[in-house]
């Protein structure tokens, strides 16, 4: 190949054009019917609102993790001055902005306080010495304002990447890479303390007597498996809707698998280091929340995680094949997005069992999946929304040139 | 060593850049030898393509020796601590997966390690102190700023003048005999 | 020894994405890398300053072996170490040089799969410092044993007794996990300077270095179908040192972790230590290498944007320990456990204040100077950096073993901790190892990865796009400027 092949592998459709409006106007409108069946299901069982919550929250954060890990790894792309990605990074810079989407979907979150989280129960709260102690930290009006600054800086960072790095398609001005690089530096700290917070809000206190410094790192490392899995998910589709069929070659693939595979090995790290310590010191205070895992109904859901989340995706994704391989890479990702859910599901639903005692079979149902179509329609549609107008790479990138004749050594 | 005993070696070519020596490798890959070799003193991307060269068996090795070292790491923390001298210690059971995991971990990387290592040195044939090559007083380069590339006697392609000229027509510095 | 004693510095950290800046500055060749590494091993004469540094070094190696005779002789009691601190300087050193290794693996490994080039010029030198800053490591835990010439018990070997170590005790982790990790450390090392090993053969002007290198470097050639090998090998051994590296201070952790005493038992333990060490490691880098490249003359090679690219690393590694602690502390908090509480507010006010806010200022606040460039290239301020550092993480790991351990859950059972002067001179003594191993490595063996270095220079690569890696653009991108984006089709 000569040098002038990068201008011809980019002779491709790049747009979601037609494909992004009817993503829209189906998606919204699958997810909207999605979510208000869920809802209805909630209104007539009995206390099914209080399981509802539960459901649309573990979808929330599935969604959210995906943005947040997409928010992170564009960060991180710029500050590393990474060439490989380039082809893959408009990508993530819309997933990304779906945090504004995201933010949306929190609202309802708010009316279902008092049914996720134990410490808004003021009469719990006054025959409880620690929920007392806690209390300056675990209340609602601090709870929400805390959520509204976490929104504040991911909105903030993901929509300023987007959007400048928008202007460089029409601009081709180097120092905007500049810029996003000194940016991304801070906003990386910020990134990493927003996101620990969010996660002992809104998940590590549904118990709130329990505790666990590692648990902001844990939503991490599965964040980064969703980003990945997904990435990989939507590149090889978009390639099959005859999108960027040039710019992404099998290299691009063999990263962003390393990556997956990578941060599938991360997860377990991390997970086994809390609950190997957890498991060891053997105190009270901390073993009822993996106790509460490790016993039916949840125990099967927990040793899923251990084969489905770790062993087989490792010996599945080893081999560089695999991850040349778009099938199998596909496969390979989608099933651990369905791992990624139910890790989710893992950190949620136990706490409605312990909470609401539906002891027995671990609670999953039709309103599980229409929540999850729900969230899964609008979430599309949001992506499809931020890519109108958009090219899929982009495009004046000074790096782009290094990422399109990328190969691995 | 008198000079009748002398054996013919192969031919050595020189190069003083990388683009000479691959285009020299695809021209002698192309011609259909297989007992030829380059020497550079540092990995060239694309060689492998150029000399048409077959992905190595070292990393099925090694995943034999690493899940060799898995499962020996779990059977003896299994049978020295849970059979042949079972303690009660800190209210742990005698077979405490959870605390058998680091070890497992560590004989795991530690067989795969040596066995890497080992592998590359055996199909390597290394170590090998005398080889013929070293009798060519330039060669001493090959691991500076030369690229050297040889086709050996022992091919049966192997001819005299032919192969001699093949070389020739790669536009080296230099082609010589090297007699072992 | 010193054949260029000053080269100039060329600024070669610019930020222009347009291009990849070169890893090699000047007017170099293969041949010229090849001499400037070489001719450091290769000068006949031995200089002054070597000499007395290497004598310096030597003396406090003495003084090593001295106190631990001493300490063999008269038992564990000359040693602060007390009831209920029963874990004094030995585990705060074993700590310290453990995670001092940590950066010479995240160099060779992480970085070579991250194909972060840059890492060839240091490699080699961060690698051998890891095996040096082992070396002490595994000193300290094998002289607090008690009786260590009975140390062999820690291995599962059979015996008369018919006992089997505890393999549910996270101490005996360590003994697999630093075991493993050195032996890793060196073969990683070892592998990767065969090629360079054959260079010091092939130039060799007498018999005994050719003997010698010779033998070392196994009759390696520089043949193709080896090299091949040798690169999956390395590859390979690169991914099972990732994983290693993270689990050997994990496993470090683990010792604190698992017990149950306050401030210990929490669980960002692990990767908190980890980036800990790597923090520290890097600092460690700094120090040796600033004053490496100025004296042997390597500025060309170990250019001013690798010392950049570290500080990055120093920078991003400090705020991850700010990031450990600011979470510890608030969920210290958080957990409503009194003892947790008294724990951290004891470090912060405690009769161990002062060492928690040498910890602060050195680990977390004089890092945060090198948000800016300016500070990043001036060799001043980022060897201040790095000297805090280096201070800074012994000192984590002397607040977190001695605060935990001097007052814990009994107001009664609590009690200071004061080193004895032995103490103090063991852990100088251990520098005196360290220092003493990097200056006859520096003399003896090839201190940069040439071969390494030769694949990142322009020189390297095939004029042809279609070979062209992710990291091999430095010093040009070549048909950056054609890339013109055509209309839609």
């Amino acid at each position: 190949m000569s040098l002038h092949d990068p201008a011809q592998l980019m002779d491709e459709r790049r747009r979601l054009e037609g494909l992004g409006l009817s993503v829209t106007r189906y998606g919204g409108a699958i997810g909207l019917i999605g979510l208000v069946l869920a809802c209805l299901m909630g209104f007539i069982q009995e206390n099914g609102m209080d399981r509802f919550f539960f459901v649309y929250l573990t979808n929330f954060i599935f969604f959210l993790s995906i943005s947040l890990g997409a928010l992170c790894f564009t960060g991180i792309q710029h500050v590393t001055r990474a060439g490989w990605s380039i082809v893959v990074r408009r990508l993530m810079e819309l997933l990304a902005a779906n945090v504004v989407l995201m933010a949306i979907l929190f609202i309802p979150i708010i009316f279902g306080l008092h049914s996720l989280y134990h410490w808004t129960h003021a009469e719990a709260v006054a025959h409880d010495p620690i929920l007392q102690h806690k209390a300056p930290y675990l209340n609602t009006a601090f709870f929400l304002f805390r959520a509204v600054i976490f929104f504040a800086v991911w909105i903030g960072l993901a929509l300023f990447f987007l959007r400048k790095s928008t202007e460089q398609d029409e601009s081709g001005d180097y120092k905007i890479s500049i810029r996003l690089e000194k940016v991304s530096s801070w906003g990386l700290f910020l990134y990493a303390m927003t996101t620990t917070y969010a996660s002992f809000d809104w998940l590590m206190s549904l118990d709130p007597h329990w505790y666990s410094t590692i648990y902001g790192v844990y939503f991490f490392a599965g964040s980064a498996v969703a980003l990945f899995a997904t990435l990989s998910a939507l590149c090889i589709g978009l390639q099959k809707s005859g999108r960027l069929t040039r710019a992404i070659t099998t290299e691009h693939y063999h990263d962003l698998g390393k990556f997956l595979f990578a941060f599938t090995i991360f997860w377990a790290y991390i997970a086994f280091s809390q609950y190997m310590l957890y498991w060891y010191a053997n105190k009270p205070e901390t073993t009822g929340w993996i106790l509460r895992r490790q016993t039916a109904p949840m125990l099967w859901v927990s040793l899923s995680l251990i084969f489905c989340h770790f062993f087989l995706p490792f010996f599945g994704l080893l081999s560089r094949h695999i991850k040349r391989n778009k099938s199998l890479l596909f496969f390979w990702a989608i099933w651990m997005l369905v791992m990624h859910w139910v890790d989710i599901y893992w950190l949620v639903m136990p706490e409605y069992v312990h909470q609401y005692g539906e002891i027995g079979a671990a609670p999953f149902g039709l309103m599980d999946i229409f929540c999850l179509i729900g969230f899964g329609g609008l979430y599309a549609a949001g992506f499809a929304m931020w890519a109108r107008g958009r090219s899929l790479i982009p495009m004046k990138d000074p790096r782009l040139a290094e990422s399109l004749t990328f190969e691995n050594a | 060593m008198s000079e009748t005993n002398k054996q013919l070696y192969g031919y050595l070519v020189e190069f003083d850049n990388v683009d000479g020596l691959v285009n020299a490798a695809e021209k002698v890959r192309d011609a259909g030898y297989s007992d030829w070799d380059c020497h550079s003193p540092f990995p060239i991307h694309g060689m492998d393509d150029a000399m048409g060269i077959k992905p190595t068996v070292i990393p099925w090795i090694v995943l034999c020796a690493g899940i060799t070292g898995c499962t020996a790491a779990l059977a003896m923390q299994w049978w020295m601590n849970a059979i042949d001298y079972p303690t009660i210690i800190s209210g742990k059971p005698f077979f405490s997966l959870p605390a058998n995991i680091p070890i497992i971990f560590e004989l795991t990387v530690l067989f795969s390690a040596l066995t890497a290592v080992g592998s590359l040195f055996a199909l390597n044939g290394l170590p090998q102190l005398y080889h013929p090559l070293f009798t060519v007083e330039k060669f001493a380069r090959a691991t500076d700023d030369r690229f050297f590339l040889v086709i050996e006697a022992s091919d049966p392609r192997f001819d005299l003048e032919k192969t001699r000229q093949l070389l020739e027509s790669c536009n080296g510095l230099s082609v010589e005999k090297v007699e072992d | 020894m010193v054949t260029a004693p000053y080269t100039r510095e060329i600024d070669n950290t610019q930020d222009d994405p347009r291009v990849r800046a070169p890893l090699v500055t000047g007017d170099n060749d293969f041949g010229s890398v090849t001499n400037k590494v070489c001719s450091i091993v290769e000068d006949p004469r031995i200089h002054r300053a070597w000499l007395i540094m290497l004598a310096i070094s030597v003396s406090f190696l003495g003084i090593l072996g001295a106190m631990i005779s001493y300490l063999v002789w008269e038992g564990v009691g000359v040693w602060g170490v007390n009831n209920p601190v029963g874990w004094g300087f030995a585990i705060i050193n074993f700590v310290f040089w453990v995670g001092i290794g940590h950066a010479g693996t995240l160099i060779s490994a992480i970085l070579y799969l991250f194909r972060q080039k840059w890492r060839t010029s240091i490699n080699r030198s961060a690698e051998a410092m890891t095996i040096f800053a082992v070396m002490c490591a595994g000193i300290f835990p094998g002289i607090h044993v008690g009786r260590p010439w009975l140390a062999f018990y820690l291995f599962p070997y059979p015996n008369f007794m018919g006992m089997w170590p505890n393999f549910r005790s996270p101490l005996l982790w360590d003994v697999f996990a630093v075991g493993t990790y050195a032996t890793v450390s060196v073969l990683f090392w070892y592998v990767g300077m065969i090629p360079d090993l054959a260079t010091l053969r092939d130039r060799a002007k007498n018999k005994y270095r050719r003997i010698a290198y010779g033998v070392l470097s196994m009759g390696w050639r520089g043949s193709h179908r080896h090299w091949h090998r040798h690169e999956v090998a390395y590859l390979i051994l690169a991914a099972l040192a990732t994983p290693l590296v993270l689990s050997v201070h994990s496993v470090v952790s683990f010792d604190f972790a698992v017990a149950q005493l306050p401030g210990w038992h929490t669980t960002i333990f692990p990767p908190y230590f980890v980036a800990g060490a790597i923090f520290g490691g890097f600092a460690m880098v700094l120090t040796l290498l600033i004053p490496v490249r100025h004296f042997l003359g390597l500025k060309e090679i170990v250019t001013l944007r690798h010392i950049e690219n570290m500080n990055k690393v120093l920078l991003f590694t400090s705020c991850i320990v700010g990031y450990a602690y600011s979470v510890e502390f608030f969920t210290a908090w958080y957990s409503a456990d009194r003892f947790e509480m008294f724990t951290f507010l004891n470090r912060m006010f405690g009769p161990y204040q002062w060492a928690y806010c040498v910890m602060v200022f050195c680990n977390v606040i004089a890092p945060q100077l090198l948000w800016s460039k300016k500070n990043r290239t001036n060799l001043y301020v980022t060897m201040f950096v790095a000297m805090c550092v280096n201070v800074g993480m012994w000192f984590e790991r002397f607040v977190i073993v001695v605060t935990s351990l001097s007052r814990d859950f009994l107001p009664s059972s609590w009690g200071m901790y004061y080193p004895t002067l032995i103490d103090i001179l063991t852990l100088m003594g251990s520098f005196g190892l360290f220092f003493t191993c990097f200056l006859l490595f520096l003399r003896f063996l090839p201190a940069i990865a040439m071969a390494e270095v030769k694949t990142v220079m322009p020189q390297a690569h095939l004029d042809r796009g279609h070979h062209r890696g992710a990291g091999d653009y430095h010093g040009d991108i070549p048909g950056a400027h054609k890339v013109e984006v055509k209309a839609e089709v």
